[in-house]
């Protein structure tokens, strides 16, 4: 446990902090559709022109190959500048890219990975199904081998930005008869294939960002599989994910943000008595303050989970408690927001939409892997407990 | 600032020699036995507790240190939070960095001098916990100050809820001292002793969730016994990760107030969540006094109230504390 100084770290800082302050889009980010992602596509080009797209690819396949130290810095700057989030980019930059680089054949990266790091193309999930989502090897989506196709029948769902997406990342059972586990593959899929039909999914803060996806005989070349037929779960187990813990420090200091603003409002607005400022009310003292211990601990838990990324191969089932405390943590300040607020809190529109904000904080305790799954994840594979059936 | 919270191989070789120290002499299974309570199996190690060190670990080498840190100084508290050990080791710790000569300091530092707790209750004077055989008490009384322990008056011994400790209430009124860096350090120090309850419950409470059975299965591998453990490792995780940080940056240029009591408030909700529910998982067992459970829960209430209280962390944390 130590301070770590270190003049290049400096220097580096110094470099990621005046590119973004000349870089980082003045414009405000649309809020959803084509719009969004042509900005999202705007904003990885300018990133790539400035030698700045896939900071944690490694320099091989073009990324800019930073150690996890200078991954964190840059991410730090990022949050700071109030860069936009990587949005309709996240996937291919955050997982199908990395899946590509350590398990494509040298065609698919050539073909997919500059396309990615230039901004040009992007990437939705197929992973969850209607009857398969935290128990994702329960996946039906059928792909039968038809000459030198596949032609795939079924349904994905909670595919985000997919309704947006020019390429996807296709989980399908190519074998029934073989252990759940062992007949499934990962797949390339054009989204402007014919037989695919994309039905847009509002929402509950009225964002339309996910869709389910319907494949009716969709012919992909047997050249898109990613690794072996029926070795698609190792491969979609295997991205290692070259971001060790930093990924998530944007939402780490907006959260904290967040938690400032709510404490000025709370300091600034007047009581609903009327008597004194909200502020006074020593239950508002103890929620505010006991949200701000539990951002100072996230941003700990992270430097934790960042200093344990210098030093792992593979992420660890630690990832889970970070990943649990600000699931958990996001919906909480979100209420304490619309409570100290009164009325006005739950108006939407302005310039802080904080109904947008609650609701929309609900997704983080549900995607990626529930509250539950992780509360499982981190018994059994952190603490040794027995496990139960959904183990993997 | 960029933090790595990744013991160093020193700091790993401190607290495991700490820990298999404290394994071996002072489990926590000693507190069963009135003779080794209050402090007595403590007296009864003073010599190699001394020899390990503890008494001048962050202190400047120039001022009869070792020339370590505050991250060493808590990795100890925490593990004398661990074994229960008496609140007194933590005192020791504390008393050399405000001792006002250099005569006093080197005796605190080779145990000499002995130093305890005490702690202000309002106007009304306040407690003095495990104090035989000292002769300073660490005053925590908003600040934080090293008095000779005549200054106290008579102490009369009372009953409280930790029965292994032994508290004497004092009659002399002590003013309030101004919060300070000292006084934060003291407070790290007290957080993570607290952490250390935190994690002891958790492991305990695993390891009971792993060999208990009914229903023909081990406790453990039902969801609500996990779930309630899961939470149990996130706490204690989230008051280690914040408490560390706390100690790494001391004095670097964050606000150390707000993040010394950041770590208590975290510290002291995640040690009686997690006491309490160590309990609820040994459940019958665990509510009767020849399991050990209750003894970290008794701890917990004991430390948190020498840490300040929730209520005062968090007007702190708002910048509304007096």
């Amino acid at each position: 446990m130590k301070i770590i100084e270190s003049p290049e770290l400096d220097a580096f800082r110094d470099e990621c902090r005046a590119w973004l302050a000349d870089n980082v889009p003045r414009e405000k980010r649309p809020p959803e559709g084509p719009a969004m992602r042509d900005f999202d596509l705007a904003w990885q080009k300018r990133q790539y022109e400035g030698g700045w797209a896939g900071v944690s690819w490694p320099k091989d396949y073009g990324g800019r190959g930073l150690s996890v130290l200078e991954q964190l810095v840059w991410h730090e700057e990022y949050a700071r500048a109030g860069a936009p989030p990587s949005g309709s980019m996240f996937v291919a930059l955050s997982h199908a890219g990395p899946t590509l680089i350590v398990s494509g054949s040298k065609a698919q990266k050539a073909r997919h990975l500059p396309t990615i790091l230039r901004g040009e193309e992007n990437w939705c999930q197929g992973f969850s199904e209607p009857g398969a989502g935290s128990d994702l090897a329960a996946l039906k989506t059928r792909a039968v081998i038809d000459g030198d196709h596949l032609v795939v029948n079924g349904t994905k769902i909670w595919t985000s930005y997919g309704h947006l997406a020019t390429w996807q990342e296709l989980l399908v059972r190519t074998d029934p008869d073989l252990p759940r586990h062992k007949g499934i593959s990962w797949v390339i899929c054009d989204m402007r294939t014919p037989g695919i039909d994309i039905r847009p999914i509002k929402a509950m803060s009225g964002l339309t960002h996910f869709c389910q996806v319907f494949y009716d005989d969709v012919r992909i070349p047997l050249a898109n599989v990613v690794g072996e037929v029926n070795g698609g779960w190792r491969v979609a187990m295997t991205t290692l994910g070259f971001e060790r813990g930093t990924g998530t420090i944007a939402h780490q200091i907006e959260l904290s943000n967040t938690v400032d603003r709510l404490i000025a409002a709370a300091r600034d607005l007047p009581a609903a008595d009327g008597r004194g400022r909200v502020i006074d009310d020593g239950a508002v003292v103890a929620d505010l303050a006991t949200l701000r211990a539990e951002v100072l601990a996230l941003r700990s838990l992270t430097a934790a989970s960042v200093s344990r990324g210098m030093r792992e191969e593979v992420p660890g089932a630690e990832g889970n408690i970070v990943a649990l405390w600000f699931g958990e943590l996001s919906r909480r300040v979100h209420a304490a927001a619309l409570d100290l607020l009164g009325p006005r809190g739950l108006e939407r529109g302005g310039d802080h939409d904080w109904p947008l904000h609650y609701l929309e904080a609900y997704k983080w305790a549900i995607g990626g892997g529930t509250s539950e799954i992780r509360r499982n994840a981190i018994g059994e594979r952190v603490l040794g407990l027995p496990k139960g059936p959904s183990a993997r | 600032m960029i933090v790595d919270l990744h013991p160093t191989e020193d700091q790993r070789m401190i607290e495991e020699s700490v820990r298999a120290f404290l394994a071996d002499r002072l489990p926590v299974e000693r507190l069963r036995e009135p003779a080794h309570q209050g402090g007595a199996a403590e007296a009864a190690a003073w010599a190699e507790l001394t020899a390990l060190g503890l008494f001048g670990l962050g202190l400047d080498e120039a001022r009869g240190g070792l020339g370590l840190g505050l991250a060493e100084e808590a990795l100890v508290a925490r593990a004398l939070g661990l074994h229960l050990v008496s609140p007194s080791v933590v005192a020791q710790m504390i008393a050399p960095h405000l001792a006002p000569d250099d005569a006093l300091r080197a005796a605190l530092v080779a145990g000499e001098t002995r130093a305890a707790f005490a702690n202000r209750i309002g106007e009304a004077g306040g407690h003095l916990i495990d104090g035989a055989g000292a002769s300073h008490a660490v005053l925590l009384a908003g600040g934080v100050a090293l008095i000779g322990i005549d200054a106290l008056g008579s102490p009369e011994p009372v009953d409280a809820i930790d029965e292994t400790v032994r508290i004497a209430r004092m009659l002399a009124a002590f003013p309030a001292a101004p919060r300070d860096a000292a006084s934060d350090r003291a407070l790290l120090l007290l957080a993570a002793y607290l952490t250390g309850i935190a994690q002891a419950t958790r492991d305990m409470a695993v390891a009971y969730a792993i060999t208990r059975e009914q229903f023909g299965q081990p406790i453990g591998a039902f969801q609500a016994i996990k779930h309630m453990a899961a939470d149990m490792a996130t706490r204690a995780a989230a008051a280690e990760a914040q408490c560390f940080h706390a100690a790494v940056t001391f004095g670097r240029g964050l606000d150390d107030g707000i993040e010394a009591a950041a770590a208590a408030l975290l510290a002291e909700t995640a040690a009686l969540a997690n006491a309490g529910a160590n309990i609820q998982i040994h459940g019958g067992m665990g509510f009767t006094a020849e399991c050990d459970a209750h003894l970290y829960l008794k701890r917990a209430h004991l430390l948190a109230s020498l840490a300040g209280g929730r209520r005062l962390h968090q007007r702190r944390l708002l910048g509304t504390a007096s």
